[in-house]
């Protein structure tokens, strides 16, 4: 038997033992939390700042878009000791609104909403009043540094920071899941050119709208998308004029002669023209009980270099009545202008254009010259970057994407390269010769197109338009211009046309975004021109 | 040997007492300054991002564009006046008369339009 002492004494050291293995434990518990588990916990309570979107970035880094911090304001009316000379102070540096305040206060709710999204400034103000009982919950406010200048293409956001508009509400998704901020195909300098410019030709020519967009043609990358009248991103409250309609990409158009840009691309392409031959052109051409006139007096015959330069309407029917409907269909359908143009912008439109069975040989005639079929100026561009680019398919995009991105061949190479030279030839020679800047070889093509009211066409109401491309021996960027309904000026003794309001437009844009965008200038056309 | 054993464990435990609650109550002041200072970074980085928007808004073209108008007496250049520096001559290339004429004269027919009378001839 074992005696007591052994006993208490195994006992002891088993308690002891057992101390140890407890302090031991709690040691290494103390390392594991204190030095171990240490950057977990720093991680864990280093909130960032708030923000429930990326920023938006233009092509170069720039700001376009940023959630900023806009907390809303809460108060505990029952901390508060005189809460009618609260409510008074806190309207005063809130803005809020005296009589609801002094309403909400004197009311039986634990806690109340003063005011949501906060800006910096209110805050502050708030902030030294000292009234106890305030508190903030975290928030923000997108916030547009651009304000109206890109608008239409950026977009808004509605009060609980979903996507309504534009690059908003199409990159929707993206935004609220990037931590990074997005990168949009947009040069923030050439968008103000463009806005610039395009304000200053609508209030010259008292039109009621004007756009334009400037694309690369390699790239398919939107480098200005500008659509006047616009709104202020950063007001909520619309003024009259204010619309948040996109005509660049929402609305459909008959944008007349720029047209027959195609119309040449497809007879060439299906050698069906030669540009030496000479066409009879006279005072109007009938077609079965219709007749097609000029918008502007014309030789008795033109060759059909010169159809395009001065924009034929009759020397166009004829070339383009050589290809018939089927060909002219299939190739317009070819070009991507029967459908609406995919972009990342949600808001696009479906091209108007007579069925199948009613696209007889009228139809024919007039669409060749931009009469009969309606689409969005997006689309054209788009259709048009392929015809100048190679000829090859070319996708726009409003997503930062500095790589080649053209597609299969539409035309042929060679076709391409004789549409950069009669473009050229536009704008030396023929309607667009307000578009050309000294040393940057633009070529292009005008387009006055008149409106009609669902009946008839009227004469004084135009859609003016100019499609440039430069530098025309190797294009590299697209400008689409279009006025809606400009009115003639003293200077331009009366005119609206295309060659008068919408060529200089397009003119203007170039010779200001020109070098900004690094594009050589030619010397020899430029001292040419200068002489 | 029990009591050597014993006084030791007592010991232990009152110094292993006394350092957790040093080390709590240092954990519980550094938790404090972390905190402070989580939330100074917070505000700094809210007003960087609020003065980064703030500075895109007047460094923009528009702002840039009234100020060298207004203040500068700045308008905009022929195209025709610019040039890069791929384009200048190399001192070795060109006769010595023409390397310093790096830039083509200005049009005299078409000289620098305002945007009020834009739609002149």
């Amino acid at each position: 038997m074992t005696p007591p002492s052994a006993v208490f004494k195994r006992r002891i050291v088993i308690g002891a033992l057992m101390c140890v293995a407890a302090f031991t434990l709690i040691g290494a518990r103390l390392v594991g939390v204190t030095l171990l588990r240490g950057d977990d916990i720093v991680a864990k309570r280093s909130a960032p700042v708030f923000r429930a979107r990326a920023d938006l970035v233009d092509r170069n880094g720039a700001l376009m878009a940023r959630d900023l911090p806009a907390d809303d304001l809460y108060a505990r009316p029952n901390k508060l000791a005189d809460k009618r000379r609260s409510a008074r102070e806190l309207a005063v540096a809130t803005g809020v609104d005296e009589k609801r305040l002094v309403e909400l206060l004197l009311g039986k709710h634990n806690a109340v909403l003063v005011a949501r999204r906060l800006a910096a400034t209110a805050r502050q103000k708030v902030d030294v009043l000292r009234l106890p009982g305030l508190e903030y919950t975290p928030n923000s406010k997108r916030y547009y540094p651009d304000g109206r200048m890109a608008a239409q293409v950026v977009g808004v956001t509605d009060p609980d920071g979903k996507g309504v508009s534009g690059l908003e509400k199409g990159l929707d998704s993206r935004l609220r899941a990037a931590a990074a901020p997005v990168a949009t195909s947009i040069d923030t300098r050439v968008q103000f050119v463009v806005a610039h410019e395009a304000q200053a030709s609508k209030d010259e020519f008292r039109a009621r709208a004007a756009g334009g967009l400037v694309m690369d043609v390699r790239t398919g990358e939107i480098l200005a998308l500008v659509s006047l009248p616009d709104f202020d991103p950063n007001a909520r409250d619309f003024t009259d004029s204010d619309t948040r309609r996109n005509i660049m990409v929402q609305d459909v158009y008959e944008l007349g002669s720029v047209f027959k840009i195609f119309s040449f691309a497809m007879a060439i392409d299906n050698h069906t023209v030669r540009l030496d031959e000479v066409l009879p052109i006279g005072s109007g051409y009938k077609i079965g009980r219709y007749t097609i006139h000029e918008a502007e007096s014309m030789p008795a015959t033109l060759t059909a270099r010169d159809v395009l330069a001065l924009s034929s309407n009759i020397g166009t029917a004829q070339i383009v009545l050589r290809s018939g409907a089927e060909r002219q269909r299939a190739f317009l359908s070819n070009m991507g202008l029967l459908s609406p143009v995919g972009s990342e912008l949600p808001e696009s439109a479906h091209p108007l254009y007579p069925k199948p069975g009613h696209w007889g040989i009228v139809e024919t005639a007039t669409i060749g010259y931009g009469h009969g079929i309606s689409v969005s100026p997006l689309s054209l561009a788009a259709a048009a970057a392929a015809v100048v680019n190679g000829g090859r398919r070319i996708a726009p995009t409003l997503l930062r994407h500095p790589e080649d991105a053209r597609g299969g061949q539409v035309i042929s190479p060679e076709t391409s390269a004789t549409m950069r030279d009669l473009l050229r030839c536009v704008v030396t020679n023929g309607t667009g010769r307000k578009a050309d800047v000294p040393g940057y070889d633009v070529g292009g093509k005008t387009g006055s197109a008149e409106k009609n009211d669902g009946r008839h066409y009227q004469s004084h109401k135009l859609v003016t338009s100019f499609l440039g491309v430069f530098p025309i021996e190797d294009p590299r960027y697209l400008v689409l211009v279009v006025l809606d309904e400009p009115r003639g000026t003293k200077a331009t003794a009366g005119f609206a046309l295309a060659g008068f309001t919408a060529a200089p437009l397009a003119g203007h844009v170039i010779a200001r975004i020109a070098p900004l965008l690094g594009v050589p200038m030619n010397p020899i056309t430029a001292a040419k021109e200068n002489s | 040997m029990i009591r050597v054993v014993s006084f030791f464990c007592v010991t232990l435990m009152g110094l292993s007492i006394l350092t957790l609650y040093h080390i709590s109550e240092q954990a519980r002041v550094a938790r404090q300054d972390l905190r402070n200072t989580e939330r100074r970074i917070a505000a700094e980085q809210s007003q960087i991002s609020v003065l980064e928007a703030q500075w895109q808004k007047v460094a923009g073209p528009e702002v840039v564009q009234k100020l060298a108008e207004g203040s500068l007496g700045m308008n905009d250049a022929a195209t025709v006046q610019l040039s890069s520096l791929t384009q200048l001559p190399r001192r070795g290339d060109a006769p010595a008369e023409q390397v310093h004429v790096a830039a083509a004269p200005v049009p005299a027919a078409a000289p620098i339009v305002k945007v009020s009378m834009r739609s002149g001839t």
